[in-house]
């Protein structure tokens, strides 16, 4: 399986990095105000937002490349979480965009976004 | 085909330049979080904005003239990404894109490297031909290194470029300047008999002088590209001095 490209430096994150964790409950509420909880789904679901700056030509290239491939959002890989090191096997990028700019030689900037699947 | 200028410096764009991917994914969500994807690969987009400041008088017409050939988003054009790589399958010298003589032998060798060796009694050479506009400022450049002191040629277009290969790694680059009638344009690397060498990082651009190797899948000339809007404004900042922004924009199913 495909995974996540790393930089030269081997880290696949720069500063800053956010990390976010999605629940999917259900609330029923009642007339008399009451309500009832209940999960639906068998855990939360993370998502890392990944911001790129001062890349150079090819680790952009690499980036383009592995954002072709996966065809947006469709494909999954894995994806290592820069936190922990701990390996997610069934990760999609979240958007079907790319934004790619080369500031100038030795500086380009882009920012992706990963999302863990269910299943 | 109607082609877009380069610049008098040889580069198609200038910094910064900004490159937009976008796909389309259907995409049923389900309530645990779950999804069914669909992909559309027809529905690729890829999109270039150029600035440009600093043009001289010529740069400038030159654009105006281009834009006035291609009739706003009317007309399609071939286009070359002015930031990449212009080979496909750079880094897969055994890929059918590349066409090898048949007494030179292409091995994987470390990631990335390529063995080369030419069995034959005569020159043999590995080369890619490319549908590139003619008229144009190419620059091929490939790192060599061979156990034993050779010397390899470096093709482009009608001509070569003789190079002295050591066994420490090495960066060359042949610059050519392509014949406006051409249609097509080969680069390569062509062996001695009896010679071998380790390659990587081929890699070819639409400039006067090579940049940080980017490894391709699919190559970066976009044959029928667009101009995104049917406004072009040019404004002078100086003497001889202009800047515009050009947006081009290059749909898989146009």
């Amino acid at each position: 399986m495909a995974s996540f490209p790393a930089l030269k430096t081997s880290a696949v994150a720069q500063y800053p990095a956010t990390r976010g964790f999605q629940f999917r409950n259900q609330v029923l509420r009642f007339v008399d105000g009451s309500e009832q909880r209940y999960r639906d789904s068998a855990g939360p679901l993370h998502r890392w937002e990944i911001r790129l700056e001062a890349l150079d030509e090819g680790e952009m290239a690499a980036l383009d490349s592995f954002f072709t491939d996966n065809q947006g959002s469709f494909a999954s890989f894995a994806f290592t979480d820069p936190w922990d090191g701990r390996v997610y096997a069934n990760c999609s990028l979240a958007s079907d965009e790319a934004d790619l700019t080369s500031v100038g030689e030795m500086r380009g900037q882009t920012g992706l976004t990963v999302v863990e699947n269910r299943g | 085909m109607l082609v877009y200028p380069q610049l008098a410096t040889g580069a198609l764009g200038q910094f910064p330049v900004r490159k937009r991917r976008r796909m389309r994914t259907v995409t049923n969500l389900a309530a645990d979080g779950s999804a069914v994807k669909l992909a559309d690969p027809a529905a690729e987009i890829t999109e270039w904005s150029l600035q440009y400041a600093g043009l001289t008088d010529a740069e400038a017409a030159a654009i105006e003239q281009f834009f006035e050939a291609a009739e706003g988003t009317l007309n399609g054009f071939t286009f070359v990404d002015p930031v990449g790589n212009l080979l496909a399958y750079s880094g897969e010298l055994d890929n059918a894109a590349w066409i090898a003589d048949p007494m030179l032998t292409v091995t994987a060798g470390d990631p990335g490297v390529w063995n080369l060796a030419n069995t034959g009694e005569a020159a043999q050479s590995i080369t890619q031909t490319l549908s590139l506009p003619g008229g144009y400022v190419y620059c091929l450049s490939v790192y060599l290194s061979a156990a034993q002191a050779m010397a390899a040629c470096l093709l482009a277009a009608a001509g070569s470029s003789g190079v002295n290969v050591g066994s420490a790694w090495q960066r060359f680059q042949y610059t050519v300047s392509v014949d406006a009638s051409a249609e097509t344009t080969t680069f390569g690397l062509q062996l001695p008999a009896g010679a071998a060498v380790d390659a990587q990082g081929f890699q070819v651009e639409a400039q006067p002088g090579a940049s940080k190797y980017k490894p391709t899948t699919a190559g970066g000339v976009y044959q029928n590209a667009r101009l995104a809007s049917d406004a072009l404004a040019l404004t002078a900042t100086d003497v001889n001095h202009h800047s515009a922004t050009v947006n081009i924009i290059y749909v898989n199913h146009l």
